[in-house]
């Protein structure tokens, strides 16, 4: 699988993974924040999330529906449909685009809901390998706290109760998400996870990402070439601006 | 009757071959070859011979058909997209009809199943090792009869049957040619070959489905008489 890069795509991905709980969100969006404020093209996306497939995925849920095969390929269908249509474009146009998850979630959650390895990689076998992927390893406990202190109610799925692990979600989603954090860390190496500290405080996790990725790639190609094109309404004011700082210089 | 029945590939996880009784019988062909009497006749046939029959086809699951109808109204799916949504309603299907219906030893009817859905991606340059590795779910028909009807003749049915040929029929989204009757010859011609490359590898029965809808069903209950008196 290669990279975005050894693809030749003007832009790079990147790419967080990890447990539920285990920061990267967080993380992917302080980085979202300063790439931004650094005037670099960015785009974000997030697992689960395209519009067209959200409304059947949600009702799948909801209903019960999905079974390990049938929720493989719709979390599948919604990748590819953000994957084709946002992402690939953005790629060619030389964005930076950041994904909260990418198919390794599926490859880690799809096979410890007993999909085989091999048909779950085929299906995914459309996607490239993103340039950079953060893995946020915290400590399981940590984990598990952060999730069942915030959010006291589990959702079906969200706890593996599919797989009848046990009839107590809480237990059952322990046990699951100690699997799905198995199967990340078996295919850490042969897809070239970074792993990060996620146990370490926020600030300075976020430190050791931005150097990270500051030493991965080379962000001033990456900026915009004029500021973005304002809505009819604030134009006449940026004009205002030009003109103050021309007299200024003059 | 004979029990099991092998997966193309990986199947599906928790389920083995060997509770899977019953007799799968799917039926394959364009719009306009004739497909749907066809199927209507054959369910009425095998219910009134005593045999409890199922019908399956596509786009018809819970799960995404109406999502999927949706989403080709207004034609904003990629290929990839559009090929796993398909799958998604596909497995829902054969989840939750198919393999129910086969371990209680039900004849299953499918109009249309893998092949259709894998050749509308062949010829939209979809790769056929990802195909197949994607198709690895279905379990294997006892047979699969392909209605074969040139595009020529197709058009002249579609058109009486509704005046008009269908957007997705015609490969509209293809950019074939402008005009819809054209690119429906040219989509069709390119379905019916994809259809010839699959049956090389699937072993298809192919059946010449030009002919008036009383041969075409003589010859069909006949080979599937012989499917189920098999064992």
């Amino acid at each position: 699988m290669k990279t975005f890069a050894q693809l030749n795509f003007p832009g790079r991905l990147i790419a967080v993974e990890g447990l539920d709980g285990s920061g990267k969100s967080t993380q992917i969006y302080l980085l979202k924040r300063w790439l931004e404020a650094e005037g670099i093209k960015v785009y974000f996306s997030e697992w689960n999330s395209s519009e067209l497939v959200k409304s059947a995925t949600s009702k799948g849920k909801k209903r019960e529906l999905l079974t390990p095969t049938t929720f493989s390929l719709i979390h599948a269908t919604d990748f590819a449909d953000r994957y084709e249509r946002h992402l690939v474009p953005l790629l060619r146009a030389g964005y930076i685009v950041l994904c909260d998850r990418y198919i390794f979630t599926a490859f880690a959650r799809d096979v410890t809901r007993g999909c085989p390895p091999e048909w779950v990689r085929g299906n995914y076998a459309f996607a490239s390998q993103p340039d950079l992927t953060m893995f946020f390893k915290a400590d399981l406990e940590v984990s598990l706290n952060r999730i069942l202190e915030g959010r006291p109610k589990l959702k079906f799925f969200e706890a593996g109760m599919d797989l009848r692990l046990s009839a107590d979600p809480y237990e059952s989603f322990k046990i699951f998400q100690g699997r799905i954090l198995d199967q990340y860390l078996a295919m850490s190496k042969e897809f070239n996870f970074v792993i990060m500290d996620a146990n370490e405080n926020v600030e300075k996790q976020q430190v050791i990402v931005r150097k990270l990725v500051g030493e991965r790639i080379d962000l001033k190609k990456f900026k915009r070439r004029s500021p973005l094109p304002l809505p009819p309404a604030l134009a006449g004011s940026r004009e205002e601006e030009k003109e103050i700082e021309e007299d200024k210089a003059a | 009757m004979k029990k099991s029945h092998n997966f193309y590939g990986h199947g599906i996880p928790h389920v083995k071959p060997e509770d899977l009784g019953g007799k799968l019988i799917v039926v394959e062909g364009a719009d306009g070859s004739g497909r749907s009497t066809q199927i209507a006749e054959l369910v009425s046939w095998l219910e009134v011979s005593g045999r409890p029959t199922v019908q399956v086809g596509l786009k018809r699951s819970t799960l995404v058909s109406e999502e999927l109808e949706m989403a080709q109204k207004g034609n904003v799916l990629s290929r990839t997209t559009l090929s796993l949504f398909y799958a998604t309603d596909f497995a829902d299907q054969l989840e939750n009809v198919i393999l129910p219906a086969l371990r209680a030893g039900f004849i299953v009817l499918s109009d249309r199943y893998i092949y259709t859905l894998m050749a509308r991606d062949m010829v939209r340059g979809m790769d056929p090792k990802w195909l197949k590795n994607l198709y690895g779910i279905a379990p294997i028909p006892d047979a699969v009869f392909y209605l074969s009807v040139e595009p020529e003749e197709l058009v002249q049915r579609n058109l009486s049957k509704t005046a008009t040929l269908d957007y997705w029929e015609s490969g509209m989204d293809q950019g074939l040619s402008r005009e819809v009757f054209d690119s429906f010859l040219k989509y069709q011609s390119a379905m019916g070959e994809a259809f010839r490359q699959l049956q090389k590898e699937y072993k298809f029965d192919i059946i010449d489905a030009n002919r008036s809808v009383h041969s075409v069903n003589k010859e069909l209950c006949k080979k599937i008489s012989a499917v189920i008196d098999s064992e």
